[in-house]
């Protein structure tokens, strides 16, 4: 037991992740809150129904009912339209890939979250993300296959001194083992989520076409076009295409063709052969530094531009208020516009940004001003 | 932790110990089926005749009036949309409510509408009244049945309920009012009130969650919503909850004969934790302080402050508030009622609704006096650092 009991407010979304780490706090002697954070109206195709409640929001409280504490509702849905969806859509709308979910850590997780814990006078919030909180700093998770980090780095720097995240040091085997052994068969053998939360078919045009005008350019017809200017076909809007996408791209080419690049000024989705896809450097804007001191112009550190993508190295060349540039150790497959940034030094986090360019073999100098 | 403080009467209340001795007997020995004939079922009979009427009693009512529900909901529902499916018929299909019914009322007027209705609804002053010229208005000889609450769930405002049950009378409408959060506190004498159907709920007056009663008057025109056997006379199919029946009728004894001196207490309390509460958070706003109120709620927004927050801080600190009407998710939206009033959504965000009851003590206005206002202190403090 600690010696007094610290309060906690565990952001618990039902599934195993959470609970377990809702659970091992509470093992572990901290006064534990649960929390479900409703961040969409899940009922819009239900009537006349008020309330929306989710199985998660069930599941996520029976597991508190299970340890004894309580566990709250909190409703975010107006921050979280406004701070995820809204950007969600207008990155999709300037041609972009967005990632949700970092955002959603970054203003929904672990800012809004935090103003709660505040008001209840918890010192600490968790969640149940796969990364570690070592020294004041965030580290990867130690299951690398499961490790979360790639998702955190917009976090403010102060607030990781009030995270914990108890699942980080697990693998997920483990989890599940854990919450077997605590008792909470409820969520123990719960799916993954692997989609977006708020757009659980995956189908995110559908989404955009609920938030766009009926004419935006995103999700109206466009030439899909070569390198070289050519007009390879049409597309039913660019919002439905990423980089390095092969699905929609037209065959009959003496290699296989990918999206390179998407031109929202003139609805163009260009296609070229897979080299043109590798990056040798990247830039990236709205920077947040997760360390007190972070690396400056020469140095040397891993990057990520992929959740689930190795990281390779990288040396500073460029910095600016908000903004990075780096030059890669080796070509980097499809580095897309909106997708994170993300410096290690071995497993501890520096830092991201999104990324708003690669620096290909085709394009001209740095664009990134001094 | 000191102990924990429940100021949320208008959504339960405990079952008084005097009604479960009177259930007691039919969990056990009379445990019969009413519409049995043999001698257990006799006495289950005998003891449900009775329920209904000392009930009746207890509301100026008859004994064949008095139709025994699962609850508020349900009474609602039954009398809504059974008045107006029966009056359908008569070339009447128009429904006048209030939009500060509780969800009971607006859910079955909506339902009706969905098989065609015609909803009106009337305008509600700032202070939570229904404007009974507004009411008048509305009214013609389409109109069906008018359902307008005596006492609102979350402000406890009072509603002129004999204006308003004449005014729907001369227009040959129906007249229900749901007298849930009414019933104890308001003195109702349905020999003499111009209303048609009035619903009660068991679980608000001492009587377990799951029994409620619905008066309906003698020739109101009823479809029942279920459909079985011939049970309350066909309007409510489906074995009666004889133990409930009893403790619903010895509860509501209960409550009425202590009305005049619960409402004295509980005025008292009421006025003495709202002058606190205003006079250490002055630009307080108290829902409906100028309106007619039942003497048990209070409901208090501060400019600046979140009740989701606020309502968390309090439970962890001891104190059951709410925000308004419960919401199965256990989530926070802002009130329905305090938008139909015109109130800011910045306030209604605000809202927290405290309500007294048989388990308040001059003691525990005290305390909330005093945390209460130092939670606000402390939720404006944070606002005035974070944003």
């Amino acid at each position: 037991m600690l010696p007094t009991r610290e309060r906690v407010l565990v952001a618990m979304s039902g599934g195993v992740d959470s609970s377990v780490a809702a659970a091992l706090l509470h093992e572990q002697g901290y006064e534990v809150i649960g929390a479900t954070m409703k961040l969409f109206c899940y009922g819009e195709d239900v009537p006349d129904r008020p309330c929306c409640s989710l199985d998660s929001i069930d599941d996520a409280r029976r597991v508190c009912e299970r340890l004894g504490v309580p566990h709250y509702v909190l409703n975010l849905e107006s921050a979280f339209g406004h701070d995820v969806i809204d950007n969600f859509v207008s990155e999709y709308a300037s041609g972009r890939t967005p990632i949700p979910c970092v955002r959603c850590n970054t203003f929904t997780k672990f800012r809004d979250l935090l103003r709660r814990a505040d008001a209840v006078d918890a010192r600490w919030i968790a969640t149940g993300h796969y990364a570690r909180v070592l020294g004041g700093e965030l580290h990867r998770g130690l299951d690398r296959a499961k490790d979360q980090s790639y998702f955190l780095w917009g976090i403010d720097r102060s607030v990781v001194q009030r995270m914990l995240l108890p699942v980080g040091g697990l693998g997920k085997a483990t989890t599940r083992a854990t919450a077997h052994a605590l008792g909470l068969d409820v969520v123990a053998e719960k799916p993954e989520s692997q989609d977006i939360c708020f757009v659980p078919d995956g189908d995110h045009v559908r989404l955009l076409a609920r938030h766009l005008p009926a004419d935006a350019p995103a999700l109206s017809r466009g030439p899909i076009i070569t390198l070289d200017g050519l007009i390879a076909g049409e597309h039913d809007g660019f919002a439905r295409f990423t980089v390095g996408q092969r699905r929609g791209v037209p065959g009959g080419y003496s290699q296989p063709m990918y999206v390179v690049e998407i031109r929202p000024a003139d609805r163009a989705v260009v296609i070229g052969p897979r080299e043109a896809l590798l990056g040798r450097g990247v830039i990236a804007h709205d920077v947040s530094w997760l360390t007190a001191r972070p690396p400056r112009i020469g140095e040397v550190v891993a990057v990520q531009m992929r959740h689930r993508s190795p990281p390779v190295e990288a040396e500073v060349i460029r910095l600016a208020p908000g903004q990075i540039e780096l030059a890669l150790a080796e070509p980097v497959a499809a580095i897309t516009a909106g997708q994170s940034l993300v410096l290690y030094d071995g497993d501890r986090l520096l830092g991201g940004g999104v990324i708003e360019s690669a620096r290909t073999a085709r394009s001209p100098l740095p664009v990134l001003a001094a | 932790m000191p102990h924990p403080i429940y100021l949320d009467h208008a959504a339960t209340t405990p079952v008084r110990r005097e009604v479960r001795e009177a259930m007691e007997p039919f969990f056990g020995p009379r445990f019969g089926n009413p519409s049995s004939t043999h001698r257990w079922g006799r006495e289950a009979r005998a003891a449900l005749d009775e329920a209904r009427e000392r009930l009746a009693r207890c509301l100026g009512a008859k004994s064949a009036e008095i139709c025994f529900t699962s609850g508020g909901t349900e009474g609602d529902n039954l009398a809504v949309l059974g008045s107006w499916r029966a009056q359908r018929e008569r070339g009447r299909s128009a429904i006048v409510s209030s939009p500060i019914e509780h969800k009971a009322v607006l859910g079955a007027v909506h339902s009706a509408a969905h098989e065609g209705a015609e909803e009106r609804m009337t305008a509600v002053t700032p202070g939570g009244v229904v404007d009974a010229r507004s009411f008048e208005g509305l009214l013609d000889s389409s109109v069906a049945v008018c359902s307008v609450m005596w006492v609102n769930n979350e402000i406890g405002t009072i509603q002129p309920i004999a204006e308003l049950g004449v005014i729907a009378r001369d227009h040959g409408a129906l007249f229900h009012t749901d007298a849930v959060q009414a019933f104890g506190k308001i003195a109702i004498d349905l020999s003499s009130l111009p209303v048609d159907l009035l619903t009660i709920s068991g679980h608000k007056i001492g009587a377990p969650k799951g029994i409620g009663a619905i008066y309906i008057r003698h020739g109101t025109p009823l479809e029942p919503l279920l459909h079985g056997g011939s049970q309350d006379r066909g309007r409510r199919p489906g074995t009666e909850n004889v133990a409930f029946a009893v403790g619903l009728a010895r509860a509501a004894e209960l409550t009425v004969a202590e009305r005049p001196s619960e409402v004295a207490r509980l005025v008292a309390l009421r006025d003495a934790l709202e002058l606190a509460l205003l006079s250490k958070i002055p630009d307080a706003i108290v829902h409906g302080r100028d309106t007619p109120r039942a003497p048990h709620i209070l409901n208090i927004s501060v400019p600046g402050t979140d009740s989701e927050s606020l309502l968390m801080a309090l439970d962890l600190a001891g104190v059951a508030c709410s925000s308004g009407s419960a919401c199965q998710s256990g989530n926070v939206d802002p009130s329905h009622v305090l938008a139909a009033l015109g109130v800011s959504r910045e306030l209604a965000v605000g809202a927290v609704r405290m309500s007294l009851g048989c388990l308040t003590t001059p003691e525990c206005v005290r305390r909330v006096a005093d945390l209460f206002p130092a939670l606000i202190t402390k939720a404006r403090r944070l606002a005035g650092t974070t944003s």
